[in-house]
């Protein structure tokens, strides 16, 4: 039954992967990103990250990707790109992303997983054994991501402001 | 190879992986050859979702919670990182239109 929803879930998120980087309209490829985080969102629920697929799709699904359709209808539909002049660059690209692709999948070839720390699986990943984690341990770099999304709400506001002259 | 057991099911860790590289691989090429400045940033949050995917299979793997809680915080910057880039964009748009990054290489010097 797993491997069913895996497989199913793995194909959304290929063709999702490829409907961003093929469609020309920047709004379908947002629409396409939307699936792919769905279907990520599964496979979250599968590895047993409860808390991790309900901030996938609220904050990821839900407010990012509509702050992307936002902005592209405020900008208005994108116009169809001619032949670029570095033709041979996508191809140069395609090449070496493969040759990656190639080289991590070598690597998991050899690879060799430490035995898991013994924990009970029906705590694994509950609100509460992230809440533990986020407030004990890692309480410092969790108080530091507030100062990070206070800077960039102060940058997108500067950004975004009514310049003096433009009245 | 390590083998999740999952729902009674057996699933291997390193499909999730390949999964991950390939959705990665996918936000590189849309990185390297489209040339809309918003679709690249559409890729760039591809890539960060799949490193997402190979942290919570890592995480999963160990039993060990921290790779979920790098997750988040690895959320939290593309969240910040969107808002910022589409911030800019906005500022590019207001000038004028831009409908290839290589338009938008003045500043390089």
């Amino acid at each position: 039954m797993a491997i069913a929803v895996f497989v199913v879930a793995a194909a959304m998120a290929i063709i999702g992967g490829v409907g961003v980087v093929t469609f020309h309209q920047p709004i379908r490829s947002v629409l396409s990103l939307v699936v792919v985080m769905l279907a990520l969102s599964v496979l979250f629920l599968l590895l047993s990250a409860q808390f991790v697929f309900a901030v996938q799709i609220i904050v990821y699904a839900g407010a990012v990707m509509v702050l992307f359709l936002f902005v592209i209808t405020l900008l208005g539909p994108a116009r169809e790109l001619g032949p670029g002049r570095l033709r041979f660059q996508t191809w140069l690209s395609i090449l070496f992303v493969l040759v990656l692709l190639g080289l991590m999948y070598a690597l998991f070839q050899g690879i060799e997983y430490r035995h898991p720390d013994q924990t009970d699986l029906s705590f694994f990943g509950t609100v509460q054994s992230i809440a533990i984690g986020l407030f004990t341990t890692y309480l410092y770099p969790f108080e530091l991501t507030s100062i990070l999304l206070l800077v960039a709400a102060i940058g997108a506001m500067y950004l975004s402001r009514k310049r003096i002259d433009d009245i | 190879m390590s083998t999740l057991n999952i729902g009674g099911s057996e699933l291997d860790a390193s499909w999730f992986l390949l999964l991950s590289a390939v959705l990665f691989v996918l936000g590189a090429i849309g990185v390297l050859v489209r040339r809309n400045p918003l679709v690249i940033l559409i890729s760039i949050e591809l890539m960060l979702n799949a490193a997402n995917l190979a942290l919570v299979t890592f995480s999963r793997q160990l039993q060990n919670i921290e790779g979920q809680l790098f997750a988040l915080m690895s959320m939290t910057v593309a969240a910040a990182e969107a808002v910022v880039g589409l911030a800019i964009l906005v500022d590019i748009f207001r000038v004028r239109d831009v409908e290839d990054v290589d338009d938008l290489s003045e500043l390089k010097g």
